[in-house]
């Protein structure tokens, strides 16, 4: 049952006030409180972890894997960040 | 509901539409929708960018292959992941492929590069039926019961193998935990 709980805890996934409940029941209890403390980080790391860049080389290599395999799509939006330029209007 | 995921829900549905009955150019536009998001989703499993790529590239060419299935019910999120994350347990029981990031960099800091690599590799450690769970919930932010219908598994089994893989993965990450705050 604690151990169902601490699972809870650690997703976030229960209201403010258990959470407050559970934080002061574990003060006393050292393992408890390195088991709820640890596994809470554990899933904020993973949470914070950045994601994989979805490059224009990648994005261009997965239409030409495409492409070499009788497809051809268009894609016509996709503009990374670091591609979008922002030049003054001229003429 | 945001305003961009209401339009491109409106457009999953009439590209789904358009791809159904015969015209193979909506598959530009579905992957305009999904392709970062299954590219992301692969290369976490997979673990580089090269078989996340081939992993990309043949799960829209799948889609084309089998669009007499499609049905603009809302479930194409569903069954898009089901495709990608059976193309990646084909590949990693062919190969073990996970390996280091060879782009860690672009991640952006040093210390964004390094809780990269170190969650990566504690990933990687985990099998592949507590990485996969992790990936979708905690790294794709996907609905439990979303995530359960990719894995063809009920939500109590999917929680059940998150909760574990979770503890697994602290104690992978065992002194790096303390490291990364």
């Amino acid at each position: 049952m604690y151990r169902k709980l601490v699972d809870l805890y650690a997703g976030g996934e229960l209201p403010q006030e258990l959470e407050d409940e559970m934080e002061w029941a574990a003060f006393p209890d050292p393992d408890l409180s390195h088991d709820m403390a640890t596994l809470r980080r554990t899933v904020e790391l993973l949470r914070q972890t950045p994601a994989p860049e979805f490059t224009e080389e990648s994005n261009q290599r997965i239409l030409m894997k495409m492409f070499a395999r009788g497809l051809d799509v268009e894609p016509t939006t996709y503009t990374p960040s670091h591609m979008q330029l922002g030049l003054p209007i001229q003429g | 509901m945001p305003d961009d995921t209401l339009q491109n829900s409106q457009a999953e549905r009439r590209w789904l539409h358009a791809l159904a009955t015969g015209d193979s150019t909506a598959l530009g536009h579905l992957y305009e929708i999904y392709g970062e998001r299954i590219f992301r989703y692969t290369f976490r499993m997979l673990g580089n960018r090269t078989d996340a790529e081939d992993a990309t590239a043949e799960t829209f060419l799948r889609v084309l292959r089998r669009s007499a299935e499609l049905r603009a019910d809302g479930a194409f999120r569903t069954w898009l992941f089901r495709i990608a994350r059976n193309l990646c347990i084909d590949r990693l029981r062919q190969h073990k492929l996970i390996e280091l990031p060879a782009d860690a960099q672009d991640a952006g800091s040093e210390e964004r590069a390094t809780l990269r690599i170190t969650v990566h590799q504690a990933l990687a450690d985990l099998p592949t039926e507590y990485r996969e769970p992790l990936v979708l919930c905690d790294l794709e932010d996907m609905p439990a019961r979303e995530a359960a219908e990719v894995l063809n598994i009920s939500v109590p089994a999917l929680k059940s193998r998150l909760y574990r893989g979770r503890r697994a993965l602290r104690d992978k990450l065992g002194g790096a935990l303390e490291r990364l705050k």
